[in-house]
C-alpha cells in the first residue's frame, strides 16, 4: 500500500521530497533514481504507442474517403455516412446484444447452481460430474463444431438465435462452473448450515443466501463471456445463417471476406463493433483480471 | 460402519432415531445437489460431449453432412499421407515459435509496470486493451499494416529500407510471420496482466534484501523474481500455446483466408476449410479430433507440471 501512495504524486517536487524523507543518507542517489524512472516512463510510452496504434489507425482512416486514405491527405465524414448501407449497424449491434444476453443468462443460471452444488452439497457422483464438466474445457470449439452444426441444423435452429446461443452457452459453461465452484468453496460451510438449521431448504439457501454473496463471481463470468461472445466469429458465422440475425462481428467478418475495397468504411465498422466490448472492459477491468488469473490456482 | 454393527441393537436403534432427521436432511441435500448440477452437466454433455464422440465416429467415415459411409480407421492413415496435412501442422509448429516471444516481452513489460512509476495504472489499461477487441477487428487493421502500401512498409522506407517494400501477406512465410506478429501483439496485454499479478504476490522485502546485498537488477530478476513467477509463467505459457492452436481462426479468416496457398492455414482453420468450404465433413471431423488430441496432451502435461510442483 505504501508503494502505491508513493507513486501517485508525480511532480518533481513531491518526488524529491519523498526520496529525501525516505532515504536521507542516500541523497546523492536521487538523480540516478529519477533518471531511471524517466527512462521507464519513456519505455512505457513507447510500448503504449505500439498498443494504441491500431486504434489511432482505425479512427484516422474512418474519417477519410477511400481516395484520401490512399493518398494520405485530407479527412472527411463521408465514410461514416456510407457505413449503414454497407453494414446494418443498428440491427447487428442489437443482434450481438441479444445473443450475448441470452447466452450469458443461461451460463450464469447453470454455473451458479452447479457451482453451489459442487462446493456445498456433497452428493453422490459430485466428483465425476464435476470432472466431466471441467474436462470439457479441453475440447476446442473447432473439434465439436462440425457435429454440433449438423445436429443443430437437424433441429432447424440455424435460422434463429437459439442455435448460436446454445453453443455459446455450452462453450462458456465449463469455465464458469469452475469459477463458481471455486468461489462458493470460499464461503464458510457454517453460513450454509446455519441457514439450513433456520429451516430454509437447500434450494432456498442457494437462492437467498449464497447467490447474493456470489455477485463478484457473477460479474466476472458476465464480463469474460460478454467479451468472448461479442468478439466471436466462428460460431456466429456457422450458426446464424439468417443475415438478419448476424452479430456485428460476424457482419464485419463477412464484409471483410467479401472483397470490400472501401477500407475507411470497414474501419468505421470495426470501430463501432469494438466500442461496446471496450467500454465493458474499461468499466469492469478488475473483474476481467480476476477471471483471467482464476485458473492459476494457489 | 463396522463400529455401528458391533454396538448393541438397542443403542443402534437409538442412534438411528437420533440420526433420522439429519439423514433426511442429508438426503435432501444430496437430491438438491444433483438437481442443481444437472442442467450444467446436460448442457455440456449434449453440446460438447456428444459432438466430440460424434466427431470421433464421423472421422472414420466419408460424410457430407447428410449421408455418411463407414470407412474405418484407415481415414487417419490416409490423412497422415496427405502432404497438405503436414504443411498445416508445420504452420502450427512455426506459430509455436512465437510463444516464447509472447512470454518474454510481457515479462519485461510487467517488470516495468511493477516499478509503479507515474501513470502505471493508465499504461496497464492501455496494454491490456487488445484483450477486449475481436480478432476480426485486429485482423482487419493488421492486414492494412502489413500490406504493400501499409504502415510497416512506410516505416521501413523511412529508415532507408524502401527497397524491401513488399506485400507481406502475399508471401507464404512472410504472411505467417505477419500472423505471428499480430498474435504476439494481442497476447502482450493478457500475459502482462498475468505476470503483474504474479509480481504482486512477491514479498518486496526479498528484493530489498538482495539490493542491500549488492545484487544488480538483472540478477535479482533472474535469481529471485523469475523462480517465484514460475507458476505464472507456466500458466501463461500453456494459455498462449492453447491460443496459438485454437484462437486464431478469426484472425486468419480476416487477414489471409489461410493463404497464400496453405501458407497461413493452421489446423483449426483447416478444419473449417475442409468441412465448410470443401464439404468434406468426415475429414473435417477427423482434423478436429486431431486438434482435440493435441489439446488434451497439452492439458495433461500441464496437470502433471502443476502436480510435480506440489
Amino acid at each position: 500500500m505504501a508503494r502505491v501512495t508513493v507513486s501517485v504524486p508525480a511532480g518533481p517536487a513531491s518526488a524529491s521530497a519523498e526520496s529525501a524523507t525516505a532515504r536521507l543518507p542516500g541523497l546523492r542517489r536521487r538523480r540516478p533514481v529519477r533518471m531511471h524512472r524517466v527512462l521507464v516512463l519513456l519505455l512505457m510510452l513507447a510500448i503504449a504507442l505500439v498498443m494504441i496504434y491500431p486504434f489511432y489507425f482505425m479512427i484516422d482512416t474512418s474519417f477519410r474517403t477511400q481516395d484520401q486514405f490512399q493518398s494520405g491527405h485530407g479527412h472527411s465524414l463521408s465514410s461514416w455516412g456510407k457505413l449503414t448501407s454497407a453494414l446494418p449497424v443498428g440491427q447487428q449491434l442489437t443482434n450481438s446484444m441479444i445473443v450475448c444476453v441470452l447466452s450469458i443468462l443461461i451460463i450464469l443460471a447453470v454455473s451458479t447452481m452447479a457451482g453451489f452444488a459442487f462446493a456445498k452439497l456433497r452428493f453422490t457422483g459430485a466428483t465425476p460430474i464435476f470432472l466431466a464438466i471441467i474436462a470439457a474445457l479441453l475440447i476446442p470449439m473447432q473439434s465439436i463444431i462440425i457435429p454440433a452444426y449438423v445436429n443443430i441444423s437437424k433441429l432447424n435452429l440455424l435460422t434463429s438465435y437459439a442455435g448460436a446461443v446454445l453453443v455459446y452457452a455450452a462453450l462458456g459453461t465449463p469455465f464458469a462452473t469452475f469459477l463458481m465452484t471455486a468461489y462458493f468453496r470460499g464461503l464458510p460451510d457454517e453460513l450454509i448450515e446455519a441457514a439450513v438449521v433456520d429451516g430454509l431448504g437447500y434450494g432456498r439457501v442457494f437462492a437467498r443466501v449464497a447467490l447474493p454473496l456470489a455477485v463478484p463471481a457473477i460479474v466476472t463470468v458476465t464480463v469474460l463471456q460478454f467479451i468472448q461472445i461479442w468478439d466471436d466469429l466462428l460460431v456466429g458465422l456457422l450458426f446464424l445463417q439468417n443475415p438478419d440475425e448476424r452479430t456485428i462481428t460476424v457482419g464485419l467478418g463477412a464484409l471483410s471476406a467479401g472483397r470490400v475495397t472501401d477500407i475507411p468504411v470497414l474501419m468505421a465498422g470495426s470501430l463501432v463493433s469494438a466500442i461496446p466490448a471496450v467500454l465493458v472492459y474499461l468499466v469492469f477491468q478488475r473483474y476481467l483480471i480476476s477471471g483471467l488469473t482464476a485458473g492459476i490456482g494457489k | 460402519m463396522s463400529a455401528s454393527t458391533a454396538t448393541p441393537i438397542t443403542s443402534r436403534l437409538a442412534l438411528r432415531r437420533r440420526r433420522r432427521p439429519r439423514s433426511a436432511l442429508a438426503r435432501n441435500r444430496g437430491r438438491t445437489g444433483l438437481v442443481l448440477a444437472l442442467p450444467a452437466f446436460a448442457l455440456v454433455a449434449l453440446l460438447l460431449g456428444i459432438p466430440i464422440l460424434q466427431a470421433v465416429y464421423y472421422s472414420m467415415t466419408r460424410w457430407d453432412g447428410l449421408v455418411s459411409t463407414w470407412v474405418g480407421p484407415s481415414t487417419y492413415v490416409d490423412q497422415l499421407k496427405n502432404p497438405i496435412f503436414w504443411r498445416v501442422l508445420e504452420n502450427n509448429g512455426l506459430l509455436l515459435l512465437s510463444v516464447p516471444v509472447a512470454i518474454v516481452i510481457p515479462l519485461g513489460i510487467a517488470a516495468l509496470l511493477h516499478e509503479r512509476v507515474f501513470g502505471w495504472r493508465f499504461f496497464r489499461s492501455i496494454y491490456f486493451l487488445p484483450t477486449a477487441v475481436s480478432w476480426v477487428v485486429i485482423g482487419m487493421v493488421s492486414a492494412r499494416f502489413f500490406a504493400q502500401q501499409g504502415t510497416l512498409n512506410d516505416l521501413l522506407a523511412s529508415v532507408g529500407l524502401g527497397s524491401v517494400r513488399t506485400d507481406f501477406l502475399s508471401g507464404e512465410y512472410t504472411a505467417l510471420l505477419a500472423v505471428a506478429i499480430t498474435f504476439v501483439w494481442s497476447m502482450v496485454g493478457t500475459n502482462t496482466i498475468i505476470f503483474l499479478t504474479g509480481l504482486a504476490t512477491i514479498d518486496p522485502s526479498l528484493h530489498e534484501a538482495a539490493k542491500v546485498d549488492g545484487a544488480g537488477a538483472l540478477r535479482i530478476f533472474w535469481h529471485i523474481t523469475f523462480p517465484l513467477l514460475k507458476r505464472f509463467v507456466q500458466f501463461s505459457f500453456v494459455m498462449t500455446v492453447i491460443s496459438a492452436f485454437t484462437a486464431l481462426f478469426s484472425l486468419i479468416f480476416v487477414m489471409t483466408g489461410g493463404g497464400p496457398g496453405y501458407g497461413t492455414t493452421t489446423l483449426e482453420f483447416f478444419v473449417y476449410q475442409t468441412a465448410f468450404a470443401k464439404g468434406e465433413f468426415g475429414t473435417g471431423a477427423l482434423l478436429g479430433v486431431v486438434l482435440f488430441v493435441i489439446m488434451a496432451v497439452i492439458g495433461a502435461a500441464q496437470l502433471k507440471l502443476l502436480r510435480s510442483d506440489d
